[in-house]
């Protein structure tokens, strides 16, 4: 059984609200942050499209996870393509297990997404390495490892509009 | 009960596994096109006009603050800030007086001896707008993009020295590669010896390579742009060099240096004109010159 996750009546979720949610990532990368801080700051969309592919699998799924990858290449400066792929294969290993996953408690999910998102990274890092990049250091995924940390928070947070007010 | 467990009976197009086929191909291929044959700079430019709004509003709130932080700047500060500005403006001056009679002189001198004026060295002020979080791309995003006059190639300096180059033009923004940037190379000279050389980033700072034992340099040297391309004006500090290894046995020097201008820090920078290049003279044998930047490669 699971304990952590909220079981109450919970309202259907408006598909403006996740395109809010998406908005608002890519708005985070676009903040003019300082240098540093990039090196341990996750990459929200990732975070997102795990989430809601976890969640809501019949509308994020491996073709949104594609095109707001591309997004987030233009948007982070990086190769056409690069957050496509990892992004989509990081949906479709969601969707192979996704019955499973949406039954985990927190802590469980959050080990998933944490071998996910190095996954994503990894598979980044060959993309880029592949068209001639240097391969990064470990630090590299420090990102990974800050963004499913937040994962139990950013489960939390998304349910916070979808409570019914009596339950 | 929960709406997400719900299984989806009516199973609609491809399977998942068909689908990641589909995507992880357009995504390789997408990866091949922009890297190897730069396909995609419309498609590119396209998106980024449509996320240019968003990058506005992801730059108010910072820009409220600094609105904010200005108005309540102590009067003390911003009389001390005055003075220093005054005392340089003077001494400026001073040097810019100096430097019109030269120009005119210098200018004279190359009409007399046939050679190709320089353009003058009025720049474009840019805003940074953003970094790119991809660790691999040590680039900057700036506010200023083809609809001001920014091209592609143009060099890209901070008041201390030189930051990069613009690599990428959108119509309201532009790309700019830092000089820490992998596969930037800019020609330098020794500013004290007037030896040149070739400042190779490699992602995350910049080295000398390819400098012979006996070269004549010495710690806190200071590199300069030496012109000897169609990029960069000469003489735009680029880096101070921080350490020498001469090893024993290597042909070439290792030479540690450190890049002068602001490139993570600078928050306006300056697009500076390209240096106009006299037409190629009718003799193309010449050897290849070493001395040529590689306008990166992304």
């Amino acid at each position: 059984m699971n304990y952590d996750r909220p079981q109450e009546l919970l309202k259907p979720v408006k598909r403006r609200f996740i395109t809010l949610t998406f908005v608002v990532a890519l708005a985070l990368e676009l903040l003019p942050l300082p240098q540093g801080s990039n090196r341990w700051l996750p990459d929200f969309v990732a975070l997102l499209i795990l989430y809601w592919s976890v969640n809501q699998p019949r509308r994020i799924g491996i073709g949104m996870a594609f095109g707001i990858g591309l997004l987030a290449d233009v948007v982070t400066t990086s190769m056409f393509g690069q957050h496509a792929l990892a992004y989509s294969v990081g949906a479709y290993l969601i969707l192979l297990r996704q019955q499973q996953l949406v039954m985990f408690n927190l802590g469980q999910q959050t080990l998933v997404i944490l071998v996910l998102m190095v996954l994503m990274q990894l598979l980044m890092a060959i993309a880029r390495w592949s068209v001639g990049a240097s391969l990064p250091g470990l630090g590299y995924f420090l990102p990974a490892l800050v963004g499913a940390l937040l994962w139990p928070l950013l489960t939390k947070l998304m349910l916070l509009p979808y409570r019914s007010e009596r339950h | 009960m929960n709406f997400a467990n719900t299984p989806s009976f009516a199973n609609q197009g491809l399977q998942p596994g068909g689908r990641l086929a589909l995507c992880v191909l357009a995504s390789l291929a997408l990866l091949v096109g922009d890297s190897q044959y730069g396909l995609m700079e419309k498609a590119r430019d396209a998106i980024s006009v449509v996320l240019y709004p968003l990058q506005r509003a992801a730059n108010v709130p910072l820009n409220l603050t600094m609105q904010v932080g200005d108005f309540f700047t102590a009067q003390a500060a911003l009389k001390r800030e005055n003075d220093a500005l005054r005392e340089r403006d003077l001494i400026q001056s001073s040097h810019l007086m100096r430097m019109s009679s030269l120009e005119k002189e210098l200018q004279q001198l190359r009409r007399l001896n046939a050679l190709a004026a320089q353009p003058s060295h009025a720049g474009v002020v840019a805003e940074v707008l953003y970094t790119g979080r991809d660790p691999f791309s040590y680039r900057l995003i700036i506010d200023k993009g083809s609809s001001s006059g920014i091209a592609s190639g143009q060099a890209v300096i901070d008041e201390n020295g030189l930051i990069g180059q613009v690599t990428r033009v959108q119509p309201l923004s532009a790309e700019v590669t830092q000089v820490i940037n992998r596969h930037y190379i800019v020609p330098v000279m020794i500013e004290r010896t007037g030896h040149r050389a070739l400042l190779y980033g490699f992602g995350g700072g910049v080295e000398v390579r390819y400098l012979p034992i006996s070269t004549d340099i010495r710690e806190n040297d200071l590199l300069v742009t030496s012109g000897v391309d169609g990029v960069y004006l000469q003489g735009i500090p680029v880096a101070r060099v921080k350490q020498i290894d001469r090893l024993g046995g290597a042909a070439f020097a290792r030479v540690r240096s450190e890049v002068i201008a602001g490139v993570q820090s600078s928050r306006f920078v300056v697009i500076m004109p390209n240096r106009r290049l006299p037409a190629t003279p009718p003799v193309a044998e010449a050897p290849a010159d070493t001395a040529k930047t590689d306008k990166k490669s992304p």
